[in-house]
């Protein structure tokens, strides 16, 4: 097997006319957790459910745990740990009951693992799962989905919904269970602030494409910006790597990124190093999403 | 031992935690000898990934701040910064710019802003070492 757990090339999928995926290639190191970024309505679920089987690309390759996804869904499903966006479970069963039933569709399921993730997690094996909080409700997600121990594991937005609490809670489970356990974890969220300090890596999925991946602490190091003396719209044009320009008052602010490859144009267009700031990943996140390459006249 | 991130921050995350850490023991509050969590259990604790725990814990290792004993986990170490002095000048000189910043945009005096640091030096005592 390579040291890839998911591999994606040149990935395309339409809803009538509406093209969501425009060739995306994205490629997830095995051991990593991965950060899989985008706005609302970016195309993450849509690739999502590619790489589980449940939808058929129009165009493109896909590599899941050594599996191809649209020639064998089930296999696929049965290696990875899937946990929904908004996942509904049966209210009326028991915690121990819902643990028994999933176990029934896998032929790894490790019922005595589930239950020593619950009582990590501290959730009673007799609760009704329909009392349970929401916060609650997404650690059984989450426990459901590693029951069989995958070797990949892919979360849809898995704090959507949580407050802020259950979501650092949730953010510990994953490093303290998953982490420690060397499972890859990819994982769809725009909640950017939040899951980036317990990435390793982070994809920006962007109009149908990729359209950062990096590390995050790569993606930090590169992605500047920087203040120019000349808002020279022209001279702007030609700076390489560069995302966004903004005016604001007399300052023009440049945001590039590739530092690295950008800084003599930027140099020579009067940046003088001073203002050079690095961004946080909200803002990185934003310039990639909603960037700006023109200045307004 | 506390540590708070700020993912909010242009300071990445490994940053934010050696420079906690060296405050730490700075003000006295971490001594030498004293035990830090190991890698997991800090990355749990914040949570922040266990690569990026470890990538600042190499850097304090590095810097001389604490020392990693085999199968026995992390201490603060004895003794002092080993830092360069330059490097120790630059980091100071980076502090205070962020002060002097400030005080020019409060329209504070420079006596004023040297009052302060004078007030500041007498506030934390001098380590005994050095």
């Amino acid at each position: 097997m390579s040291d890839a757990m998911i591999e994606i090339h040149g990935l395309r999928k339409r809803f009538g006319k509406q093209q969501v995926l425009d060739g995306v290639d994205l490629t997830v190191p095995t051991g990593s957790i991965f950060g899989f970024l985008g706005l609302n309505g970016a195309g993450k679920t849509t690739t999502i459910s590619i790489l589980l089987g449940l939808m058929k690309a129009n165009e493109g390759t896909c590599s899941v745990a050594g599996v191809d996804p649209e020639k064998d869904p089930v296999e696929v499903r049965r290696r990875i740990g899937y946990m929904a966006e908004n996942q509904t479970m049966y209210g009326w069963m028991r915690v121990q009951e819902i643990i028994d039933w999933c176990g029934g569709f896998y032929p790894t399921w490790d019922t005595g693992f589930a239950m020593d993730l619950c009582r990590q997690m501290g959730l009673s094996a007799d609760a009704k799962v329909g009392t349970l909080s929401k916060g609650q409700s997404s650690k059984l997600a989450l426990i459901l989905a590693l029951a069989h121990r995958p070797k990949l594991v892919i979360l849809d937005d898995p704090v959507l919904g949580l407050d802020p609490l259950a979501r650092r809670d949730f953010l510990r489970d994953v490093i303290g269970q998953l982490q420690a356990r060397d499972v890859t974890v990819f994982f769809s969220s725009h909640l950017l602030y939040e899951i980036e300090p317990i990435c390793d890596y982070v994809a920006i999925l962007h109009q149908g494409k990729i359209v950062a991946c990096d590390t995050v602490d790569a993606l930090r190091e590169r992605v500047r910006c920087v203040e120019l003396h000349t808002p020279d719209a022209a001279a702007l044009r030609n700076v390489p790597t560069l995302l966004d320009v903004r005016v604001e008052g007399n300052r023009t602010l440049a945001t590039v990124a590739d530092y690295g490859i950008a800084k003599d144009a930027l140099t020579r267009l009067g940046a003088n190093g001073s203002f050079d700031d690095g961004l946080n990943l909200d803002e990185i996140f934003e310039a990639y999403v909603a960037g700006r390459k023109e200045v307004a006249a | 031992m506390s540590i708070r991130l700020s993912a909010s921050s242009a300071v990445p995350i490994y940053r934010q935690i050696v420079d906690q850490v060296s405050q730490q023991i700075a003000s006295g509050r971490l001594k030498p000898g004293d035990r830090l969590p190991s890698v997991r259990e800090m990355a749990r604790a914040l949570p922040a990934n266990q690569n990026t725990v470890l990538k600042a814990y190499e850097m304090l290792e590095r810097d001389g701040l604490i020392e990693r004993r085999h199968g026995d986990g992390t201490f603060i170490a004895e003794g002092g910064s080993p830092l360069r002095l330059s490097e120790r000048r630059r980091r100071i000189a980076d502090a205070l710019t962020q002060a002097v910043v400030l005080a020019r945009h409060y329209r504070l005096s420079d006596d004023e802003v040297r009052r302060a640091l004078d007030e500041q030096l007498t506030h934390f005592p001098k380590a005994t070492q050095e």
